[in-house]
């Protein structure tokens, strides 16, 4: 009987079944931590789960704010993944986001114009030079050899402090507006026919920027599945001596990946501002570690544009959830550990598969010998 | 048993010794016996469990079942060090040898305490003397040639002063004339120390005439134990494969060369330009090492060229030119007349150039990618519409290929690295020669094959040429490059210094030629 079970699983299906087992039982793992550690500090594990939760979906009108957030999340993580999959790092996602949403707020605030055609402008301007800032780490890198890696993340620093520059400086970024008592040091807000429009459903309020993180995830899915660009930019990423043979230049098609990656981000920053980030405003701070969480959403979905968008959901939740743990008098530093363990808890099954993928080729190796 | 020993007793004794890795049960009570004084060959094909077998003997893989005696005492070998100190040394087929260090630093790697450098060295050199070995001791190890970095290892393993001396595959990366010297200095210490010698060989030739008394293995197993003097090279080959071994590729795997004298007439005839043509090829490496030195061949359509060398020649250079990796300094390569440039992405597939790589996880193949898109890699053009793969055609043509190749795999869909090595050779293989190309180039197409494998690729080879394909064949088997062959060129530090045609052809001197001797060229 055991012999005809085995023919009947599919050896890569059981495979599937133990690594959902392996997600489940280390997710339960690392929320029974986080329960100790709040039991520790002498809280209610169960008040400040159910309080994330009201926060990130029950109570009224929040998960439409969870939707907003995960938008700008998803489409950094989506970037990532374009990166990882021609085989090029990126993670310098925080700093395209934030020239990104300071490209949107020049058009929006600086260019004359119809405010929806600013808001396309805008939009397309904020992949261009989210997309340029990163394609100068790929100039480095094609032509000095400097590691995508390190140029990326050193350019994340330069872009903060050129935004912070920007919203000080009256010919770039700053508000003109001098009625006010103080001048704010932070763009003008975006005016009313410059923002992404809402979405209102059951009480719920999004913007536009869900819908095109989502479409852009399923366009990126079936592009690197189905299309000649995508297969081209996997067997880069998978091999390039075999790409280089087959016609695939590594500069052309790196330096678009890296492009295109940051462009994502770029466009990450833009949602984030016309969607209502910081009052439609570029302040200082305005990126709050988007591009940081989006390269760890990337991370956990294994660079798979589709499995990103339940884990930008997840990131979001946590996010909009800790709004309301103030209530139960747990300080909200608690969600960052509770974050944390999650990562850490869903690192664990890659790593087991990894550690199992290599015993197999070391047996395979010694049997081969 | 025919073979059985008549005399003392044997200083090593193997009783049911098993061990599986998963599944597959590489060695299954197998018995073995040394006895002082002897060579004993050990011969199977790739995965017949002969390495694994050896491992247990060193102590690198536990065994699940068995004994070890050492004259008549069980021993249990957990490390190497430890098998060390029972006088156990195995000279292995990979070297581990540190490069940047000198010989006799190489040498001291692994000891315990104080380093000595005075006494270590003079062990060294005292060790060469007395059994031949000429090496430097004060040479860096990365100047050595693979013949004199063997002699290394071999010294490595002569300072514990071992009674039982194990060789995995030693000669695959020698010239003839060096593997000559290597048994020289075995047959002395065999007769003058009473050396039990285990040789684990997968050649014919050399088991036969270098050894007492050979254990023929397959699939895990002893198939049969006889003494050399009652073998012949025949029943042997017809032992170890399991069957009938016809084809001259299939005999040249085994290493028994006889064919090519015979098979003389058969050449190609050769006309018209070349199809292939690489002038005066010269280029460096990024540390100015020299990898091409002014190197000139032709292919012509229908012959198969073979490049005969010693491993680290520029056989991997001139590949890499080939796939448009490896940007020439001077010199060029035509194809069909027109000058292709160098390291451009694609344009010596696209000017009808295809490859069988050495590594072909290097530039070979995509494991992580499926068997249907490795077949497509370089012509997935061919298969899309308005940018869009059209994945049924891609199926289509995998099934095709699995069937006309006969690759082994649970579907199309499968990912490549899934599939054995010889599934994933016929895979690139397919690939290849499924993009209609003008020139094949196949760089040691069957190493690590097992046999069946073998006589089909240098069957498929051979059937490229009949077809019209001029076919580079690199290989560093002087057997399989003579049994292929219309045309053998040899290469030698980065240029080709010798020619012969199949009418010509001439083990000794094509033996002396990729050693680097162009006496024999003047005689001749």
């Amino acid at each position: 009987m055991t012999a005809r079970t085995d023919t009947l699983l599919d050896p890569r299906v059981r495979s599937g079944l133990e690594m959902a087992g392996l997600y489940v039982l280390s997710l339960a793992g690392a929320l029974l931590l986080s329960g100790l550690l709040v039991a520790a500090t002498g809280n209610s594990a169960f008040k400040v789960f159910g309080a994330l939760l009201d926060g990130a979906f029950l109570a009224p009108g929040r998960w439409g704010q969870t939707l907003v957030v995960a938008a700008p999340m998803l489409l950094v993580a989506l970037g990532m993944v374009v990166g990882v999959k021609a085989g090029f790092f990126n993670i310098g996602q925080e700093g395209q986001l934030l020239i990104g949403a300071m490209a949107m707020a020049w058009v929006g605030t600086r260019w004359p114009g119809p405010g929806p055609l600013l808001l396309f402008v805008g939009l397309a301007l904020s992949m261009a030079f989210g997309g340029g800032w990163a394609g100068l780490a790929a100039l480095m890198r094609f032509r000095r050899g400097v590691p995508e890696v390190i140029s990326t993340l050193l350019l994340v620093f330069v872009a903060a402090q050129f935004s912070g520059y920007a919203i000080t400086a009256d010919w770039l970024l700053r508000d003109l507006d001098t009625t006010g008592p103080t001048r704010s040091v932070s763009s003008a807000p975006l005016d009313e026919a410059i923002r992404l429009p809402v979405l209102r459903i059951f009480g719920n309020e999004f913007n536009w920027g869900i819908v095109i993180a989502l479409a852009l995830a399923v366009l990126l899915a079936v592009a690197l599945v189905r299309s000649v660009w995508g297969f081209r930019l996997r067997m880069l990423g998978h091999n390039p001596a075999v790409a280089q043979k087959a016609g695939v230049a590594s500069t052309r098609m790196g330096s678009l990946a890296l492009f295109l990656s940051g462009g994502l981000a770029g466009l990450a920053g833009a949602v984030m501002l016309a969607g209502g980030s910081s009052g439609f405003r570029v302040t200082s701070g305005f990126s709050q570690n988007f591009g940081w969480q989006g390269l760890l959403v990337a991370l956990l979905a294994r660079s798979s544009p589709i499995l990103a968008i339940p884990m930008a959901i997840v990131f979001a939740a946590l996010r909009t959830g800790s709004g309301f743990l103030a209530a139960t008098g747990v300080d909200r530093k608690i969600v960052d550990v509770v974050q944390a363990l999650l990562v850490l808890a869903l690192l664990i099954p890659p790593a087991v598969q990894f550690i199992r993928d290599r015993r197999k080729a070391l047996a395979m190796a010694g049997e081969e010998a | 048993m025919p073979a059985e020993h008549s005399g003392d007793a044997p200083v090593l004794q193997l009783r049911e010794m098993t061990k599986r890795y998963g599944e597959v049960v590489a060695c299954d009570h197998v018995d073995l016996d040394l006895h002082r004084g002897e060579i004993h060959g050990i011969l199977g094909e790739n995965g017949a469990g002969k390495s694994t077998l050896m491992k247990m003997v060193i102590g690198l893989a536990l065994p699940d079942a068995g004994t070890i005696r050492l004259d008549g005492e069980a021993v249990r070998l957990h490390d190497p060090v430890q098998a060390a100190r029972h006088g156990i040394g195995m000279v292995h087929q990979h070297y581990s040898l540190v490069g940047a260090l000198t010989v006799w630093e190489n040498v001291a790697l692994g000891e315990k305490g104080a380093l000595d450098p005075g006494s270590t060295r003079d062990r060294v050199v005292e060790i060469t003397e007395r059994y031949g070995l000429e090496v430097d001791p004060d040479a860096y190890v990365r100047d050595l040639t693979a013949g004199v970095r063997q002699r290394v290892e071999i010294i490595k393993c002569l300072r514990h002063e071992p009674r039982i001396i194990i060789l995995d595959e030693p000669t695959a990366v020698l010239t003839p004339a060096e593997s000559e010297h290597l048994f020289e200095v075995l047959g002395e210490g065999v007769r003058r120390e009473g050396w039990a010698v285990a040789l684990v060989s997968h050649k014919l030739d050399e088991v036969l005439a270098a050894t007492d008394r050979i254990t023929i293995m397959r699939n895990g197993l002893v198939v049969d134990r006889v003494a050399t003097a009652d073998a012949d090279a025949h029943s042997l080959a017809r032992e170890m494969v399991g069957r009938e071994v016809t084809l001259r590729t299939g005999a040249a795997a085994i290493g028994s060369v006889e064919a090519p004298a015979a098979a003389a007439g058969e050449a190609a005839e050769v006309k018209g330009e070349p199809i292939l043509e690489v002038r005066d090829a010269a280029t460096r490496a990024a540390d100015g090492r020299v990898l091409l030195d002014g190197l000139s061949l032709e292919v012509h359509p229908g012959e198969v060229v073979g490049v005969a060398g010693v491993e680290g020649n520029g056989q991997t250079p001139l590949v890499r030119v080939l796939e448009s990796l490896l940007r020439l300094e001077t010199g060029s390569v035509r194809v069909d007349g027109e000058e292709i440039p160098t390291c451009r992405a694609g344009a010596m597939g696209a000017a009808g150039i295809a490859v069988i790589p050495a590594d072909r996880h290097h530039s070979g193949c995509v494991p992580d990618m499926t068997v249907a898109e490795n077949l497509v890699l370089g012509s997935v053009d061919r298969f899309a519409e308005w940018g869009l793969l059209k994945r049924e055609d891609i199926k289509a043509h995998a099934r095709v290929l699995i069937e006309e190749f006969d690759i082994h795999c649970p579907s199309c869909d499968t990912p490549l690295g899934q599939l054995s090595g010889g599934n994933q050779q016929r895979v690139v293989l397919a690939q290849a020669l499924s993009v209609g190309p003008k020139v094949l180039v196949a760089h040691q197409p069957t190493r690590g094959l097992d046999v069946g494998a073998i006589e089909y690729i240098g069957g498929r080879i051979t059937a490229a040429a009949e077809s019209g394909i001029g076919v580079l064949l690199l290989s560093t088997d002087l057997g399989e490059i003579a049994a292929l062959s219309d045309r053998i060129v040899v290469i030698y530090e980065g240029r080709i210094i010798g020619e012969m045609s199949r009418a010509e052809f001439d083990m000794e001197r094509l033996g002396l030629l990729i050693g680097g001797s162009t006496a024999g060229e003047d005689a001749a």
